[in-house]
């Protein structure tokens, strides 16, 4: 049987775009065509994979045909495509801004194959079924973002690209750390393999699971960190403000996600049926990974909310002020994820359709959903902001807010962009982000949970102010001097445009969007699921690959 | 057209090291080459010993001995600093190899018994009767494509870093 080639296609295309835009580098021209070619193609393979995974259910390629769980495995289950699809979108919008946004010399220095490497990581991350695979594709990612957060090369950049570098080596360092623990503990590097051996480690001749849990903490840091959830947030104001905005929007729309889809695969999927013990501390009950992280999960997902909240509210620059926006945002996509850890725990059920998915609980099916939506919300309308932001930045040369005034009177067009785009955070009907803060209230309301009502419902109020203070401030009023000298790049807006009307779009038409954000809830929460379509099967003699005869 | 001097600030005993050094060196980096994808060896490490050949010789004789002298090549200005021209061959050696590895891979997916997998692995064995057997396997494309990266990068950094 050949492996669906379906499955590989989108990291062959990226792969070889970022190549190819590196041999072309004495071209600008060639270079740039590549580029945005390699862009639409990527498109094209995800929305190609997207369609197969809906027909047929998840797909699984073995690399060089070595069988599972002996070779790295990719697998493209709902929750992968669901992530893939928005994160290539907004991965190729921001793209687009960066062709006629970052300058020639810029561009032929190494912009566009650092940019299509970070995007090889990124769908590498979404796509691998092989924890240390995850953690090469977490690598590729951040190595190349590394370069494109210290791009301009100017004194602050290279400070925040140093404290980005090192956070993040020494994150890396913690997460081989934790993934050779793994290894040791459970025997095997194949996340389907290893969900299988925590839910019966007896049968596997696993002694002891004590470890797991440690380990378990050790890359959840790992993992909010790279999410910049509170308190590990702080390498993100100084990194989104240094990078090009193209990156920022790139950074905050699509590698922020690769950490939250790292907590809900490997927390949700792979460890949530492991049977950890009690754990003798106060406030925590149950026994499986999920019961200790969800209470954690929590506290972090509301510090979040109300930090990046109240920090965004007082800043004087716009990229700041998302950026610290973002960090609140995260800790509304977290907050329905420790619900759902309260959901499986408790067994606690929800109504239709959350409710229909059988043998989990609703509760768990809602939360991951809510925590789906909101980063697909995040994901576009964040963007949309960045790189608004760098679009203002280039037609008046700053982005601080008192000397900004009047935009909405001079660029119209990149105003009614921003506030689409800045409503859809606040979430206002019909936008997608009314169905986000919607779904992580439900998901609050069923699981009963005041704290989290009361933190998601502070947190809406914050958003409400710092993006009102922002609009009033930067678009209303008078023009100023620097906004009456604006002249706004066509194409730029353009793409601000198509981001702010992906947002109105999603929102109108949410019922696919909801069936597919339900699926990949349901795939997430599916371990059996998982294991089955994976089939790591040790018991033939497979020592060696089944084509490599 | 003067023969100009290369290496005069180094001792007579460094350069004449140097000189019997390495070819050693860059006999052995091939070696471990050709032979990576079946025994100790690979193209990182043949790629680490030339680099490390190369930087032998750049700190010796200096970078414009391999450059005038060996490649007739001059220094030439990019983005406004004074790189030696080859950096920029450097890097095209970097991407042309990457294209080699990553080909390596696909080429793979058009062989019918790798099962049309990306990374498969054929090799072929040539018995050339009486003489000797002839070993090749397709790994060693990608031997060859990491070799390129490694040499690449790494002398593109040496050179531009040096130069600096």
């Amino acid at each position: 049987m050949s492996p669906p080639v379906a499955v590989i296609a989108p990291l062959l295309v990226v792969l070889f775009t970022a190549i190819l835009t590196a041999v072309a580098h004495r071209s600008l021209r060639v270079q740039r065509a590549l580029s945005v070619l390699g862009g639409v193609a990527y498109l094209g393979a995800v929305a190609y994979l997207f369609a197969r995974v809906k027909a047929e259910g998840t797909l699984v390629y073995q690399l060089a045909d070595w069988r599972a769980p002996y070779g790295v495995t990719i697998v493209a289950d709902d929750l992968s495509v669901f992530m893939l699809a928005f994160g290539s979108f907004v991965g190729v919008a921001a793209l687009a801004f960066a062709v006629v946004y970052v300058d020639e010399v810029g561009q032929r220095v190494s912009f566009h194959p650092l940019y299509h490497f970070m995007l090889v990581g990124v769908t590498g991350s979404f796509l691998t079924g092989d924890i240390f695979n995850l953690f090469v594709w977490f690598e590729v990612m951040l190595m190349s973002s590394y370069v494109l957060v210290v791009f301009y090369s100017g004194a602050e950049h290279t400070r925040a690209a140093l404290q980005y570098v090192v956070l993040n080596l020494v994150g890396s360092a913690l997460m081989l750390v934790a993934i050779g623990g793994l290894y040791a503990t459970v025997g095997t590097l194949n996340m389907a393999d290893m969900a299988r051996r925590l839910a019966d480690p007896a049968a596997f001749g696993i002694t002891t699971l004590a470890p797991v849990l440690g380990l378990s903490v050790v890359l959840f840091v790992v993992f909010a960190l790279k999410a910049g959830i509170v308190p590990f947030h702080w390498w993100v104001p100084a990194a989104y403000r240094a990078a090009p905005a193209p990156v920022s929007a790139a950074l905050a729309g699509v590698v922020k996600k690769v950490g939250i889809y790292a907590i809900i695969r490997l927390y949700f999927t792979v460890f949530a049926p492991a049977d950890l013990g009690e754990l003798a501390l106060p406030g925590f009950s149950g026994s499986g990974p999920l019961a200790y992280f969800g209470p954690v999960l929590l506290v972090m997902a509301i510090a979040s909310i109300l930090l990046g909240g109240v920090a965004a509210v007082n800043r004087d620059d716009i990229d700041d002020l998302l950026a610290y926006s973002s960090v609140g945002q995260v800790g509304f996509i977290v907050l329905p994820l420790a619900l759902a850890a309260f959901g499986i725990v408790a067994g606690v059920d929800a109504p239709a359709p959350y409710g229909d998915v059988a043998g989990v609980s609703g509760l768990a099916v809602l939360g991951v959903t809510a925590a789906l939506v909101y980063s697909l919300n995040h994901g576009l309308a964040k963007s949309a902001l960045f790189l608004a932001s760098g679009a203002i930045y280039d037609a008046t040369g700053t982005s601080r807010l008192d000397r900004l005034g009047g935009l909405a009177e001079r660029a119209p067009v990149l105003s009614g962009g921003f506030f689409v785009a800045a409503i859809g955070l606040v979430g206002i009907p019909p936008l997608i982000g009314f169905f986000g803060k919607f779904l992580v209230f439900d998901a609050a309301a069923v699981a009963g949970s005041e704290l989290a009502l009361g933190g998601a419902l502070a947190g809406a109020i914050l958003t409400i102010t710092y993006v009102t203070r922002a609009w009033n401030r930067g678009f209303w009023g008078t023009p100023t001097e620097v906004v009456d000298a604006t002249r706004t790049n066509r194409t730029q807006v353009a793409v601000v445009v198509v981001l702010a009307i992906a947002v109105v779009g999603v929102g109108v038409a949410f019922d696919p969007v909801l069936e597919a954000a339900i699926e990949g809830a349901a795939a997430a929460l599916d371990t059996q699921g998982y294991v089955d379509a994976v089939n790591p099967d040790t018991t033939t003699s497979a020592t060696s690959g089944g084509g490599h005869a | 057209m003067t023969k100009r001097r290369y290496g005069d600030d180094t001792t007579v005993i460094a350069r004449t090291a140097t000189r019997i050094v390495s070819p050693i060196i860059f006999v052995t980096a091939i070696a471990l080459l050709l032979q990576g994808h079946n025994l100790p060896g690979g193209g990182f490490i043949a790629g680490v010993l030339t680099a490390a050949g190369f930087a032998l010789i750049y700190i010796i004789f200096g970078i414009d001995y391999v450059q005038e002298t060996l490649l007739h090549r001059d220094v030439e200005p990019a983005f406004g600093l004074p790189r030696p021209a080859l950096a920029a061959d450097y890097r095209a050696m970097f991407a042309l190899g990457l294209l080699v590895a990553a080909g390596a891979g696909v080429v793979a997916m058009f062989f019918a018994d790798t099962g049309f997998a990306f990374l498969g692995q054929h090799d072929w064995l040539y018995d050339v009767k009486p003489l000797f057997k002839f070993h090749f396997a397709s790994a060693f494309a990608f031997d060859l494509g990491v070799y390129l990266v490694v040499v690449g990068g790494l002398l593109a950094i040496v050179s531009v870093v040096g130069a600096e």
